[in-house]
């Protein structure tokens, strides 16, 4: 009797087991093509759009505006085109190397590795918040958590946690994702698990037509009052766009 | 009456007393030695290290040090430093901001610590314009100047006169830019520091980063770390006046604090052995001589001495002993420690070494009544506790057995 209980309790713990093989990555799978989704409405295979940044401080709010490019997911031109003070700075990004260029320097900066996560242009993005998209994808084990319902519309959320061995800050992620594929929240979770920031879509709006976050809010959970936001007034997709635009001498010498 | 007897007891056996005395005293010698030593060591580590460039305080707005951010500032620097000038045992106060960058030199960067100095002021406080290797430390006057830890300029690939461009984000978030001229080369030893700290005028700082003659920080020094230890109350005082904080030299370099209470838990271990065994060694030697003289107390007993005053006499033989060894322990201590404190113990072949880490190739032991007292009487105080153990044992004489024994 005995050995028969425990032969059974075992067939129950192989299969089991077998259910967990079998459903994590069929899971995971799932939750990876959703995140693909959400970043493929959010960037297209290609992407020229304008967009406003406020920063808001304790020591007051600055409005920069700028004009961006994106190619796939691994090219990526920013341009400021005001306030005068920040005028004509440019940032670069060509796979995994990332480029600056100053007007008053005149020159074109690469970015060492070890400063990706330093503030990009004094906002609450880093510069590794330019790249994400891949990253995220490639770097981080996904796994749908939950599903939601917001506004009549089903929303994804999904935990992705850092691949073993990756060189990445946080300890995980918790993306919202709206069925149509846009990207509702992105929650940063320090290695300990205690939440770090989050970034808000505030409204969606049909943009360059597409659903789209046309207002997005990142706040660092121990700043509070401060956020970083960036609103996109103009946006096309999908458009051809010459291979000059992301080389380092449109970066210092813009033709566009 | 019984102390007299006791101090003629404890030379009825002069040799075993001699020896006794000599274990006490050679242990209670080295103690004196040895804390003094070490207290004084880690005194001058202390100092060292933070003479590189923390300073033996500081004065931030509340929250920089976890999270320094250029936009917490002190905006009226002057006055506080006004201030500091008139306290007691500071020697020297200098402001000083700091901005994350990236140096770059063609298409070498590297991020880095940009710290805005004022040369003068500075000199009191850290030692890295001592430190310059090549070329020259910043000056008063320097505008364009930069100075770096030689990690970073070895990894830029510059040499002492080469242009160096810096990218950072200014006090409002604005793009703050720049180009210098790197003057001098610094080598504190510490590769922390070396890899990531640059120091340029703070004038020229201040117009990059749009300080408008805000600073992040004043830093704090005086002749010796107690002096300043000592006016830690007025330097409360000063910077809650100005809604800012105080940071002492622990809360500043933490590590430094958490290394020195680490190696001085395994000193005490080793102290603390030490007492242990010599106390029992005594204790032993005493309870044998107790043990050995059953038939005096036998009859001392019959001649009508009580077993307390026994007793009494016995516990009175260790104290006295006790005593006598630790002070000639103590004497000698004090004379050899105070021949090191004037002549120094040098580490032969490690003075390259400290040298480089900013420490001085001799070291000092530094003696306090604390340092003095406390070996030497952990040693008296376990004795004279345990003395109640022989005390006990004389209580159960019964007069004719004991004679008979």
């Amino acid at each position: 009797m005995v050995t028969i209980s425990r032969r059974k309790s075992l067939a129950l713990l192989s299969a089991g087991a077998l259910g967990l093989t079998l459903g994590g990555p069929a899971m995971a799978q799932e939750a990876r093509s959703i995140l693909k989704m959400a970043f493929d409405n959010w960037r297209a295979d290609s992407s020229h759009a304008t967009v406003e940044m406020t920063i808001k401080r304790a020591r007051g709010t600055r409005k920069m505006a700028m004009e961006s490019w994106t190619e796939g997911d691994d090219k990526a031109l920013v341009r400021f085109t005001a306030p005068a003070r920040d005028a004509g700075n440019a940032t670069l990004q060509l796979g995994n190397k990332t480029y600056v260029f100053n007007p008053k320097l005149n020159q074109v900066i690469k970015l060492p590795a070890s400063a990706m996560s330093q503030s990009w242009m004094g906002s609450d993005f880093s510069y590794d918040d330019l790249s994400r998209s891949q990253k995220v994808l490639d770097d981080y084990n996904h796994r749908l958590i939950d599903t939601k319902s917001s506004g009549g519309k089903k929303v994804y959320v999904i935990e992705s946690i850092p691949k073993k061995g990756k060189p990445i800050v946080w300890g995980k992620q918790v993306l919202s994702v709206r069925a149509d594929g846009v990207l509702t929240s992105v929650e940063y979770y320090d290695q300990l698990g205690k939440r770090v920031r989050i970034m808000t879509a505030d409204k969606i709006s049909n943009l360059g037509g597409r659903p789209y976050p046309v207002v997005m809010t990142m706040r660092s959970d121990d700043k509070p009052g401060e956020f970083t936001r960036v609103t996109t007034t103009d946006a096309n997709f999908g458009l051809s766009i010459p291979g000059y635009v992301f080389t380092q001498s449109n970066l210092q010498n813009p033709r566009n | 009456m019984i102390a007299a007897l006791a101090w003629r007891n404890i030379w009825r056996q002069p040799i075993r007393t001699t020896l006794s005395l000599i274990g006490m005293a050679f242990t209670a010698m080295l103690l004196v030695f040895m804390v003094s030593f070490q207290f004084g060591a880690y005194d001058t580590m202390k100092s060292s290290m933070l003479r590189i460039s923390e300073g033996f305080g500081q004065i931030q707005p509340e929250g920089y040090k976890d999270d320094p951010d250029i936009s917490d500032t002190i905006d009226d620097p002057d006055s506080i430093l006004a201030k500091l000038s008139k306290v007691r045992g500071v020697s020297a106060a200098a402001q000083r901001s700091m901005g994350f960058v990236l140096l770059a030199n063609g298409e070498r960067s590297f991020a880095a610590a940009v710290t805005g100095i004022n040369p003068e002021r500075e000199q009191g406080v850290s030692k890295i314009s001592e430190m310059v290797k090549a070329g020259r430390p910043l000056q008063a006057g320097d505008d364009a100047a930069i100075v770096l830890g030689d990690g970073l300029a070895r990894n830029l690939r510059l040499e002492i006169g080469d242009q160096v461009t810096m990218l950072g984000s200014g006090l409002d978030g604005s793009v703050a830019a720049d180009v210098l001229t790197l003057v001098g080369i610094f080598k504190s030893g510490v590769p922390e520091v070396d890899r990531q700290i640059a120091r340029m005028p703070i004038d020229r700082f201040s117009d990059a980063f749009l300080m408008e003659g805000a600073v992040n920080v004043i830093a704090i020094s005086g002749d010796k770390l107690p002096d300043v230890e000592a006016a830690e109350g007025d330097l409360r005082k000063i910077a809650r006046d100005h809604g800012l904080v105080y940071l002492n030299w622990g809360e500043l370099a933490p590590s430094i604090k958490q290394a020195i209470a680490l190696d001085m838990s395994t000193a005490f271990l080793m102290f603390g052995t030490l007492v242990v065994v010599v106390v029992f060694v005594i204790l032993n030697t005493l309870y044998m001589s107790v043990l050995e003289r059953t038939r005096e107390f036998g009859v001392l007993l019959a001649v009508g001495m009580k077993p307390r005053q026994i007793g009494s006499m016995v516990w009175m033989e260790m104290i006295f002993l006790s005593f006598l060894g630790n002070a000639i322990g103590i004497a000698l201590g004090m004379g050899l420690t105070y021949y090191f404190e004037l002549n120094g113990i040098a580490f032969e072949g490690l003075d390259e070494i400290y040298a480089q880490w900013g420490l001085p190739s001799r070291f000092y032991p530094d003696m306090t009544p604390m340092r003095v007292i406390g070996g030497p009487g952990a040693v008296v105080i376990s004795i004279a506790l345990l003395g109640i153990i022989p005390y006990r044992r004389t209580l159960s004489l019964e007069p004719v057995k004991a004679m008979n024994s």
